[in-house]
């Protein structure tokens, strides 16, 4: 297991280094001129703009380019996202938190509710409830993200006026900005913030605020969850192991949590971390139909912005958090399956 | 022994059922067929009308010809769903321009004819069965248009990424080795993006296009493809009848060829038919953020983006413009739901692994 | 099994407690006003802002004039940070029309507490108009005073002994400042009422900012970026809210009530400016009473028409002309999109396409005029006669303009190049920012129109983001574009000048040169005599229709707000609300 992890992470720089390639190659496509613009910061400049492209060598052969700009990718300068008027670093740091508290939220009821429904689907195989567990599984995955987005929004904000748009309320906000009330974000998690700060109605605040886009993203996300626990579960039913403890006579409920379910979840850990990479790529939609200030409604504005420097930072950001999350997914994967720990 | 007779009944039942439909079918089609404003359009498209005949055929006898893998499909009620509707999405893309002439000054049949140019959508009325949109776009030509955008789209990027996953993963999986290596940790480099965010960095660097948007939903997809051919022909590879083929003389191409491909196309398609209601959501997606075609193009994604602003009806009225959200959103709903029943139709015929249980 | 019940009811506890506390009917945040509009401001720094976003938030909210619009009257003011308005009369004003002289209020305090001097004054204006960014709002005060455009010559060095002249400009003795002309210049005050936004010197040198010498000025001259000024981000003035936090990640500033202020407190006690983009969420903030004031388009308006405890107030008359602009001399340097094969071969337009009148003339009868305005404006805007709007001094009502007229565009389509306009056709590019809903049906409308006079003629329609249309007209690279213009000052002059002059923002854009037509503007500019001036304002609306470059609209606008709003009200020269004397009831 040790050596297996241990060729994960010798890859891992390697396919950091892909990634930055495969961005830099992106970059490539477009115009000096438009990559100067990353450069550029008032109209008037835009007269100088062969002395701009001299001045960063963007006339200059291709791999010196990537090296100049990898360069300035690992001292920390992703440029300036004219979308989130800060820098790219200091952008991410900022939107990171929220879409990270968003995205927790979210994975929660989808792990709960994925197992137990999946577990259901397949000890009720054939039966009415697996079918209602496909359908509702298929229809999800088969009405676009912001569809539904829209729909939960005009529900639960438009009709019911319970879970509105953006972060926090106006008081809660004002109070947590407010220096007087020395609201110290510990975490950069609204909620856990709260908790640690002793203010209960900013947690339920928080959560009144993450409701909308945390369930858009689960009703989303859920379905894969659902086949896979729902396959996973039918395949140790069948196990051998199984049906001796059936034929001892372990009651049946025992028999589905103790024996079957455990091992049934082992594909399903695996799948937690690769969940939690495909919710970051779901936020992109739920946040700006929601109005939330985290890091995909910052990538999503700034692609239509065309401000290149914020979607490369955003997307290199993203790609570093998922080569993680597939590591992690590797790691338990080996852990968890004892063909692998065992080697 | 018992399966095979229930299966053989349920053929006969189907035949006798199938004629009946395909007898009403035909009633209906002559009778459409009386009425002048159809003759006439179908004599102004008549390739289209008869690449549609070639499909009816093509359906009629996949349908009847007896076949494993049909008497599987009809078993479930809801591959048979799935079937039907992809069926009927191919034969509107097909009959588009009977279903919905372009204008005669029409300059391109994708672009939706505009009734006036109004900001609020106007409710269904006669000539316009499913209303029009902000900036009066029709609706019905939208839709029946977007079904073409969307197998358009579908299709060359399901191309384009099984292409490119033929070549690099056929490479990968047969040469082994360091090329191998290479090629895996190139996938695990595409891999390292969600595919939307990786798809909107494309488009956002690359420009605001249909073409751009299938570019960007290819590079995100071929390597799904990859690693798929280069597993089966791993498990292919060191199987004797393969041994044997090559003990006998037979070049690689040819062993790819004719031991490698035909056992990997199962699996592709339960993968690309997975595959295509996904990138129709993908592309829907970048329209919806601003990234798609030009406002405009008949295009499921554009049409949804444009009822943004309407889906809250007016003050009194909630549902006052449900036709601006209702009719694409069905539209891209079936269609979706279409190719993953029958993708999961695929999955348990052609996956021997689950076949043994049912 | 039960472990997930519990938490689930848990979950449904905590939820619900949220839930009672949202009640409806009752004003909501009653000392705090919202206001949620679509645009970020670029900065807090009143010598760099130059967008009417900025504008909105800092302009006679944190910082303000020396003297201001009285009510709805853009050509009347009343004091503000000066005691009274100099006119002749009262002597503020010589009798060459060339030096003013303000008394400064006493007892005003910055929102510091340090009470404002004429220093301060003097101090600001000096700094507005040496910072000169590129493409800012320097020049409006450095050509009343000084009469020149910038403070840098070719070479962008800074013109050696312009501060000196400036400073000499601007007198300051005890309590008055004293601001001499370079030549007459009939908007002056209107400039003051606008650009004269007044921050403590004292505070912006410890601050690190111009410390107010000759020495300091390189360092203070055309910043390259909005961020690189102190005061973007900070502020100290002396209007009725301070400045509290910008917080750009969320898109929100937050204005608290200034509580020493000079007149009264502001009745709110708090204002907030959030921007979200998406107009369904907008109108779902205004729905719900989380947004008090809440800016719409038009095409929107239906939107918000009609919902309970809302308010639309329409038919705002405001100081924006809008045009679509026809290029006489396209630049096809380097390959350009929109002239197609660049030639008169129907499949494309030579760069002069536009310089031959007929097809000038062509377009603006072809122009269904009526369907614009009932489709993309909904009724709410009128067919223009020239650049200056509606409403403003120099307006010539009674001015000609043409009508939707088929059959006199193919005639004059059928004159155009010879003739070959009509047999070859064109195919051309017409352009606009994307996000604009109204330009992108004006540009349907007038491709429709276009097309529909000859199977020959083509235009494609295309929409750019705002920067880009901004920098390729600049460029001249577009072959028609549609763009507006809202006033800097109220004066005819900011319009003659921009859409004619043939150094004019617009005009040298489209090549339009005619040297009539310059001499009238300058002559107009320093003309005191009204009668004379709006004589010369007339002649050249009747040019602007013979030569017809650009097609004209007038819009008028209209604000959605709560009805427990109260104390709004609206002058054609604001950019945004004037908070000061609103409240919530």
């Amino acid at each position: 297991m040790a050596g297996y992890i241990a060729r994960r992470l010798v890859l891992l720089p390697v396919v950091a280094f892909g990634v930055t390639v495969l961005i830099f190659a992106l970059l490539q496509f477009l115009d000096p001129a438009i990559r100067a613009g990353a450069f550029i910061t008032n109209p008037n400049q835009l007269k100088a703009i062969d002395a701009i492209i001299r001045k960063y060598g963007l006339d200059q052969p291709v791999y010196v380019q990537y090296w100049t700009w990898l360069r300035e990718v690992f001292t920390g300068n992703l440029g300036w996202s004219q979308a989130a008027r800060m820098p790219v670093g200091e952008a991410i740091l900022r939107f990171f938190p929220p879409t990270l508290e968003l995205t927790l939220f979210a994975f929660v009821p989808i792990m709960l509710m994925g197992v137990w429904m999946g577990t259901a689907a397949a000890v009720h195989r054939d039966r009415l409830i697996d079918h209602v567990t496909r359908v509702f599984s298929i229809s999800f995955r088969s009405l676009p993200s912001f569809v539904w987005g829209l729909l939960v929004l005009m529900v639960t904000y438009g009709r019911l006026n319970w879970f509105p748009p953006g972060r926090l309320s106006l008081e809660a906000d004002l109070f947590v900005r407010n220096p007087e009330h020395r609201f110290v974000a510990y975490t950069g998690l609204m909620t856990v913030d709260a908790l640690l700060n002793g203010q209960l109605w900013i947690f339920v605040d928080a959560i009144r605020h993450l409701a909308g886009p945390a369930l858009t993203l689960t009703m989303v996300s859920i379905a894969l969850l659902v086949r896979v626990m729902r396959s996973s579960m039918l395949e140790v039913l069948n196990q051998d192991y199984v049906r001796t403890a059936r034929s001892k006579g372990v009651a049946e409920p025992v028999v589905i949590t103790r024996h079957a379910r455990k091992n049934a979840l082992i594909p399903v850990i695996t799948l937690s971390s690769l969940t939690i990479v495909g919710l970051l790529g779901g936020v992109v939609i739920t946040e700006t139909i929601f109005n939330f200030p985290g890091i995909g409604r910052w990538g999503a504005f700034a692609a239509q912005q065309l401000d290149i420097p914020g979607v490369t930072g955003f997307t290199m950001f993203v790609a570093a958090i998922t080569v993680l999350g597939n590591l992690l997914a590797d790691v338990l994967y080996a852990y968890f399956d004892p063909r692998i720990r065992l080697q | 022994m018992g399966l095979v007779t229930l299966a053989s009944r349920g053929i006969q039942v189907h035949r006798s059922r199938l004629g009946g439909a395909a007898g009403a079918a035909a009633a209906v089609a002559v009778a459409a067929l009386a009425l002048p404003v159809v003759r006439e359009r179908i004599l102004r498209f008549p390739l289209d009308f008869a690449a549609f005949l070639l499909f009816v055929l093509i359906l009629v006898a996949f349908w009847t010809i007896p076949s494993d893998f049909t008497r599987r499909m009809r078993k479930n009620p809801l591959s048979v769903i799935g079937f039907s509707l992809i069926a009927f999405f191919v034969a509107v893309a097909l009959l588009a321009p009977v279903l919905a002439p372009p204008p005669p000054t029409s300059r391109d049949a994708y672009l939706i004819p505009q009734r006036g140019f109004a900001a609020d959508p106007q409710p269904p009325r006669p000539g316009h069965p499913f209303g029009t949109t902000e900036g009066q776009y029709d609706l019905y030509y939208g839709i029946v248009w977007g079904t073409r955008t969307a197998f358009r789209v579908s299709i060359l990027v399901i191309a384009i990424a099984v292409a490119i996953g033929l070549l690099l993963g056929g490479l990968s999986g047969y040469y082994g080795g360091k090329v191998d290596e290479a090629i895996m940790r190139l996938t695990d480099i595409f891999l390292a993006f969600p595919g939307l965010v990786l798809a909107v960095t494309v488009v956002a660097v690359l420009g605001r296009s249909l073409t751009n948007i299938m570019i960007a939903i290819a590079v995100v997809h071929w390597p799904i493809y990859a690693r798929l051919l280069r597993g089966d022909i791993l498990s292919v590879r060191g199987r004797d009848y393969v041994e044997a083929a090559r003990a006998a003389g037979a070049g690689d191409l040819r062993i790819i060829t004719r031991h490698v491909i035909p056992n990997a196309i199962y699996p592709f398609m339960v993968l690309s038919s997975l595959d295509m209601g996904l990138i129709v959501i993908t592309a829907a997606a970048l329209s919806f953020l601003g990234l798609g075609p030009d406002v405009g193009y008949a295009d499921w994604g554009t049409l949804i983006n444009l009822s943004r602003n309407w889906i809250l009806g007016r003050p009194g009225e909630p549902f006052a413009f449900w036709y601006v959200l209702v009719y694409p959103g069905t539209a891209i709903f079936l269609f979706v739901l279409g190719w993953n029943l029958l993708g999961d139709a695929f999955r348990d015929i052609l996956d021997p692994r689950l076949r043994g249980s049912a | 099994m039960t472990r997930l019940r519990k938490l689930l009811a848990l979950a449904a506890v905590i939820l619900l407690a949220g839930l009672t506390g949202a009640a409806q009917g009752q004003v909501k945040n009653p000392d705090t006003l919202i206001y949620v509009t679509f645009a970020d401001p670029e900065t807090m720094d009143p010598a760099y802002a130059y967008d009417t976003a900025s504008s909105t938030i800092i302009l006679w909210h944190i910082y303000e004039t020396l003297v201001f619009f009285s009510g709805s009257s853009t050509g009347t003011f009343v004091p503000m940070l000066a005691t009274e308005v100099p006119t002749v009369a009262n002597g503020g004003i010589s009798p060459d029309g060339k030096t003013y002289t303000f008394k400064i209020r006493d007892g005003v305090k910055f929102h510091d507490g340090s009470p404002l001097t004429a220093e301060d004054v003097k101090y600001s204006l000096l700094r507005f108009m040496f910072m000169d960014r590129d493409g800012g709002p320097s020049e409006l005060l450095l050509a009343a005073i000084l009469d020149t455009h910038g403070t840098r010559d070719e070479r962008g060095a800074l013109k050696p002994g312009l501060f000196a002249e400036a400073d000499r400009a601007i007198q300051v003795s005890g309590n008055t400042v004293r601001i001499t002309l370079k030549k007459p210049f009939a908007p002056f005050m209107s400039i003051m009422a606008m650009w004269s936004m007044t921050v403590s010197k004292k505070w912006a040198i410890a601050q690190g900012d111009w410390n107010g010498t000759a020495a300091g000025l390189s360092r203070l001259n055309n910043p390259k970026k909005p961020e690189d000024t102190t005061m973007f981000n900070k502020a100290n003035g002396t209007g009725p809210f301070k400045f509290v936090q910008w917080d750009r990640a969320a898109r929100q500033v937050i204005l608290e009530r200034h509580d020493t202020y000079w007149r009264q407190p502001a009745a709110l006690r708090r204002v907030i400016v959030r921007v979200v983009e998406d107009f369904g969420a907008r109108r779902l903030m205004l729905q719900q009473g989380d947004a008090d004031i809440v800016v719409v388009s038009r095409p929107e308006q239906s939107g918000v028409e009609g919902l309970p405890g809302v308010r639309v107030i329409d038919d705002i008359s405001r100081l924006i002309t809008d045009g679509i602009f026809m290029n006489m001399n396209i630049n096809v340097a380097g390959g350009n999109p929109d002239v197609g094969s660049g030639r008169l071969d129907g499949a494309g337009i030579p760069p002069d396409f536009f310089a031959d009148i007929n097809v000038r003339r062509g377009i603006a009868y072809a122009f269904d005029y009526n369907t614009m305005i009932r489709d993309c404006w909904r009724g709410k805007a009128s067919v223009g006669n020239g650049p200056i709007p509606k409403g403003m001094f120099g307006h010539p009502s009674g001015g000609k303009w043409y009508a939707y007229d088929p059959a006199r565009a193919a005639a004059a389509f059928r004159e155009a190049h010879g003739g070959r306009v009509w047999t070859t056709g064109f195919r051309f590019g017409v352009l606009w920012n994307t996000g604009n809903a109204t330009r992108a049906c004006i540009a349907s409308v007038l491709k429709a129109n276009i097309e529909a006079i000859n199977p020959r003629f083509r235009v494609d329609i295309r929409s750019i983001t705002f920067p880009t249309l901004l920098q390729q007209y600049r460029e001249s690279r577009l072959p028609m574009w549609i763009l507006g213009w809202a006033a800097d000052f109220p004066d005819p002059d900011n319009f003659v000048t921009p859409f004619m002059h043939s150094e004019g923002t617009y005009a040298k854009a489209q090549g339009y040169r005619n040297p009539e037509v310059d001499q009238l503007i300058l002559q107009a500019r320093f003309e005191t005599d009204p009668a004379k001036r709006r004589a010369m304002y007339a002649k050249l609306h009747e040019i602007a229709y013979n030569d017809v470059p650009i097609l004209y609209s007038y819009r008028v606008d209209f604000q959605v707000m709560r009805s427990w709003v109260r104390g709004w009200y609206y002058n054609p020269a604001f950019f945004g609300p004037y908070f000061y004397p609103m409240s919530k009831q």
